[in-house]
C-alpha cells in the first residue's frame, strides 16, 4: 500500500462520515417540510374520514353526547327499508344518473368542435379562448343566482323566445317552476359550467398532434372528414374518457347548484344524491339523521370508486 | 451552516403550523360571568333584540351581543359545531315545541323549571308549556329518552299562527274590489283572486313559498279541511290504519277544494321560496299571499305599508262544518338558557326582562312580530292595529279553532314535507288529481305509522 492509497482510505473513512450525517440531515429537513401536511392531512382529511365513516352506523344529531349504533340500519333504510327515504333516493339516484349523462356528452358535443374551430384560427384566436373561458371563471353562487332570474317567468329566456316569435317555446311558470324543463335547464348551465375547461383540455390535445402527420395524411388524399376520424379523434379519446369521468364524477358529488337554484323543487324532479345527503343533515329540525346523511354519502363514494376504477381501466386498455 | 438554516427553517414550519393549530382552539380562558350573547334563526328579530338588550342593559348593567345565523340550515350546522367545540351562547332563540325539546334532550339546555313555572301566567294560554318536557313528547322524540317529564327547556318567545291570507289592497281597488271587506268564503276568496287575475294576469294572483312544499300544506290545505271537516274528521284524515283518510270521499273532497287554487297561482310559485314569495307580494307581483302572523314584520321590512295590506284568515269553504274558523295561536320560538352558560342567572335574568309585558313591548314594537307574552290592552298600541286586528281570529270555540300544535292525533313520527311534495303535484303543478293525492297521502301517513 502506497502512502497515496493510505491517504485516499483515510479520506474516504473521514468524508463517509459526513455524508451519512449530511444525507440523514436533508432527510429530517425533509421530513419537517412536509410535516404540517401530513399532520392537516390526518387532522382534517383522514380523522374525518374516519368519523363519518363511524358515523354511518349510528344515530346521532351533531350534538346528544353519545352516539346510538344501528349497524348497517342507515344503509338498509337507504336502499330498501324505510318506505319514505328508499324512494325518495331512489329518485335521487334516477335524477343524478339523468344529470351525470346529460352533463358529461353535452360538454364533450360542444367543448370539441368549439374547440377544433379555435385550433383552426390564428387570428383571434386568445380572445375567443378568454371570452370561452370566462364561464369557468364567473361560475359560483352569485351565477346561479343571475341564472335563475334569467329562467323566470318573466326573465331574459322567456323574453327572447317571445320577441323572436317563439313563444310557443316559452315557459309561463319559468324554466325552473315547470316539471319538464327544471332539469334539462341545470343540466344547461351545469354544461355551460364545464365546457371551458373541457374546450381547453381539446385544444392542448388538439395543438400536441403533430402537423406532420395530418399534412403527409392529406398528400396520401385524406380528406378532412377522414383526417378528423382516423387521426385526430383516436389521437383525443384519452382526452374524451378524462372529460367524460370528470363530468360524471362533479356532477355526482356537486348539489351546490340544486340547492340554490331549486332546492330539489319542484316536487323532488331535481332532487339529486349531493342534495338528499344535505338536507338529511342540516335540513331535518335537529333530528338524529347524520348518520344516515353519512351513509348516503359513502354510497356516493363507492358510486365514484367504481367510477375511478372504469377510469383506470379505460384509460389503460387504450395505452 | 447552510443545512442547519434548512433545519431551522423546517422547524419553524412546523412550529408555526402548530401555534396556528393552537390559536384556533376556543377561549377557555375568556372572562366569564359578565356579557351574554344571545343567538337567533331570525333575522328579523335583531334590530328588535338589541333594542330591548340596550333597555336591559340601562337596567341592570349587563350587555347582550345579539348574533343572527339564517337560513336554517346554517344555524343548526352552528349550534352542532359549537356543541362539539363548547362554545355554545348564553341564550338561544329557538323554534318552539320540536327543536328545543331535541336540543334540551342532547343536554346543551338549562332547566328553566324553577326559575319560570311560576311566571308562565304572563304567557299567551296556548303558548305556556310549549317547552314542556310532557310524557307524550318523551314518548316520541328520541333524544329526550333520558329527560325529566316536567323539564322546561324553553320559554315561550313569539307566538302566533300559520294560514293568514295577505291582501294588496290597491290591487283590491283596481280590481273593482271592496279594499276593506276581506272574502267570507272559500267561494268569495276564489272569485276575488279570478277578479285580480283578470284584471293584472301576470301580477294578480297568489303567491306562497312552495319550494318549501309543506307551506301548502301547512298554511292552507289543513285549515281549510279542518273547517270544512270539523275537528274529528279532520283528524282522522291522519289516522292509523283509517277509512276516512285523504283517499276517502271526504278528504278527496277537501283536496278538490284545495286544487281551485290552480289557476290563480302566480307564474313560477313552485320554484318561489319563502321569502322570496314575500318578497314577490311586497313588490307588487301578486296580489294575495298566504303566511304567518310573522309575515307582516317581513313584509313591512321590505317596503311593503302595513295600512296597504288587508290580512284575514284562510276563508272556509260553504256547507263546510265550521263557519267561523278560528286560529289558536301556539309558540313559534323559544328562549333556552344553555346549560353551558358561565352566567346562567344573567341569562336566565335576560330571558326574563325579554318575557316581560316591557320587554316584549319593546320587542313587538321593534319587530312587528307577536310575542307570546300577553300584552293586554297595549296590544293595539305596541303592534299596531292590523296585526293587533288578527288577534280577534285567536278566540272562540274549541270546536271551531283549527290548533296548528295539536300533534297528537298525527303519527309520532311525522315528517310535513313529505305532505307537501304530493299536495304540491295536485296544485299548481297539476301531475295529479283530488283521488290521486288522496292515494298518495294515505301512503305516506300510512308509512310513517309503520316507522320504527
Amino acid at each position: 500500500m502506497t502512502a497515496t492509497d493510505t491517504a485516499t482510505i483515510a479520506a474516504r473513512l473521514v468524508t463517509e462520515p459526513r455524508r451519512t450525517t449530511r444525507r440523514g440531515r436533508n432527510a429530517l429537513v425533509g421530513y419537517a417540510f412536509i410535516a404540517p401536511a401530513v399532520l392537516l392531512f390526518l387532522a382534517m382529511g383522514l380523522y374525518t374520514l374516519v368519523y363519518s365513516f363511524g358515523l354511518s352506523f349510528a344515530k346521532w344529531n351533531g350534538f346528544s353526547p353519545t352516539w346510538e349504533w344501528v349497524g348497517l340500519d342507515n344503509y338498509k333504510d337507504l336502499l330498501f327499508a324505510d318506505p319514505r327515504l328508499a324512494p325518495e333516493v331512489r329518485n335521487a339516484a334516477v335524477n343524478t344518473g339523468i344529470a351525470m349523462v346529460a352533463v358529461s356528452l353535452g360538454t364533450v358535443l360542444i367543448a370539441l368542435p368549439l374547440a377544433t374551430l379555435l385550433n383552426s384560427i390564428t387570428r383571434l384566436r386568445g380572445l375567443l379562448r378568454s371570452v370561452f373561458f370566462l364561464p369557468y371563471v364567473t361560475a359560483g353562487i352569485a351565477v346561479y343566482y343571475a341564472w335563475r332570474y334569467v329562467l323566470e317567468p318573466q326573465g331574459a329566456v322567456n323574453l327572447a323566445l317571445r320577441s323572436v316569435g317563439l313563444g310557443s317555446l316559452s315557459r309561463p311558470q319559468g324554466f325552473l317552476a315547470d316539471p319538464d324543463t327544471a332539469l334539462p335547464a341545470l343540466v344547461v348551465i351545469m354544461i355551460w359550467g364545464s365546457v371551458p375547461v373541457a374546450m381547453l383540455l381539446y385544444l392542448a390535445g388538439l395543438q400536441a398532434i403533430d402537423p406532420a402527420v395530418i399534412e403527409a395524411a392529406s398528400l396520401d388524399g385524406a380528406g378532412p372528414v377522414r383526417r378528423l376520424r382516423h387521426i385526430t379523434w383516436p389521437l383525443l379519446v384519452p382526452i374524451t374518457v378524462a372529460i367524460l369521468l370528470l363530468g360524471l364524477r362533479d356532477t355526482m358529488q356537486g348539489f351546490q347548484i340544486f340547492l340554490i337554484m331549486t332546492n330539489g323543487g319542484p316536487g323532488g324532479h331535481t332532487d339529486v344524491l349531493g342534495l338528499e345527503a344535505y338536507q338529511q343533515a342540516f335540513l331535518q329540525s335537529l333530528s338524529p339523521t347524520l348518520g344516515v346523511a353519512s351513509a348516503l354519502g359513502w354510497l356516493i363514494f363507492i358510486a365514484a370508486l367504481l367510477l375511478a376504477v372504469v377510469n383506470a381501466r379505460l384509460l389503460r386498455s387504450r395505452q | 451552516m447552510i443545512g442547519n438554516r434548512r433545519i431551522l427553517a423546517a422547524v419553524a414550519a412546523v412550529a408555526l403550523t402548530l401555534g396556528v393549530a393552537a390559536c384556533g382552539s376556543d377561549d377557555e380562558g375568556e372572562a366569564t360571568g359578565g356579557a351574554l350573547t344571545m343567538w337567533t334563526f331570525k333575522r328579523t328579530h335583531v334590530e328588535a333584540l338589541q333594542q330591548a338588550a340596550a333597555a336591559f342593559k340601562a337596567k341592570t348593567g349587563t350587555d347582550v351581543k345579539i348574533e343572527a345565523f339564517t337560513p336554517d340550515d346554517v344555524f343548526t350546522a352552528k349550534i352542532q359545531s359549537a356543541a362539539q367545540t363548547k362554545d355554545l351562547p348564553d341564550v338561544l332563540e329557538l323554534h318552539s315545541g320540536g327543536e328545543d325539546m331535541r336540543v334540551g334532550g342532547g343536554g346543551l339546555l338549562a332547566d328553566l323549571k324553577g326559575d319560570f313555572d311560576a311566571k308562565l301566567d304572563r304567557f299567551l294560554p296556548s303558548t305556556r308549556e310549549s317547552g314542556r318536557v310532557t310524557q307524550q313528547r318523551k314518548d316520541t322524540i328520541e333524544e329526550l329518552s333520558g329527560a325529566t317529564v316536567g323539564s322546561l327547556y324553553s320559554v315561550p318567545f313569539t307566538a302566533g299562527t300559520f294560514g293568514i291570507v295577505y291582501a294588496n289592497k290597491e290591487k283590491l281597488k283596481a280590481a273593482g274590489l271592496d279594499p276593506t271587506k276581506p272574502p267570507a268564503t272559500w267561494e268569495q276568496f276564489l272569485d276575488y283572486l279570478k277578479a285580480t287575475t283578470t284584471a293584472d294576469k301576470d301580477q294578480g294572483g297568489l303567491s306562497l313559498g312552495l319550494k318549501v312544499t309543506q307551506t301548502g300544506f301547512n298554511w292552507i290545505y289543513e285549515q281549510l279541511a279542518f273547517a270544512y271537516l270539523g275537528q274529528q274528521k279532520f283528524e282522522a284524515l291522519f289516522g292509523k290504519g283509517t277509512t276516512a283518510g285523504f283517499g276517502s270521499p271526504d278528504g278527496v273532497k277537501t283536496l278538490d277544494l284545495y286544487s281551485q287554487l290552480k289557476p290563480y297561482w302566480i307564474p313560477g310559485a313552485s320554484a318561489l321560496g319563502i321569502d322570496e314569495a314575500d318578497i314577490a307580494f311586497a313588490q307588487g307581483k301578486s296580489a294575495f299571499n298566504v303566511g304567518g302572523t310573522f309575515t307582516l314584520a317581513f313584509l313591512a321590512q321590505n317596503n311593503m305599508k302595513p295600512e296597504n295590506v288587508l290580512a284575514f284568515p284562510i276563508p272556509p269553504a260553504t256547507g263546510g262544518a265550521v263557519s267561523d274558523l278560528r286560529l289558536a295561536p301556539l309558540a313559534l320560538t323559544g328562549l333556552a338558557v344553555t346549560s353551558t352558560s358561565a352566567n346562567k342567572s344573567g341569562a336566565t335574568q335576560w330571558v326574563d326582562f325579554l318575557t316581560s309585558p316591557e320587554g316584549a313591548g319593546i320587542f313587538a314594537k321593534a319587530s312587528l312580530d307577536l310575542p307570546a307574552t300577553d300584552l293586554g290592552t297595549q296590544a293595539e298600541s305596541l303592534i299596531g292595529p292590523d296585526l293587533a286586528a288578527l288577534q280577534q281570529f285567536f278566540t272562540g270555540p274549541a270546536q271551531n279553532t283549527y290548533d296548528a300544535g295539536n300533534r297528537g292525533f298525527r303519527p309520532p313520527d311525522y315528517d310535513e314535507v313529505e305532505m307537501g311534495n304530493p299536495l304540491l303535484k295536485l296544485s299548481p303543478l297539476g301531475e295529479a288529481d283530488a283521488a290521486g293525492t288522496g292515494r298518495t297521502l294515505d301512503t305516506v301517513i300510512k308509512a310513517m305509522w309503520d316507522a320504527k
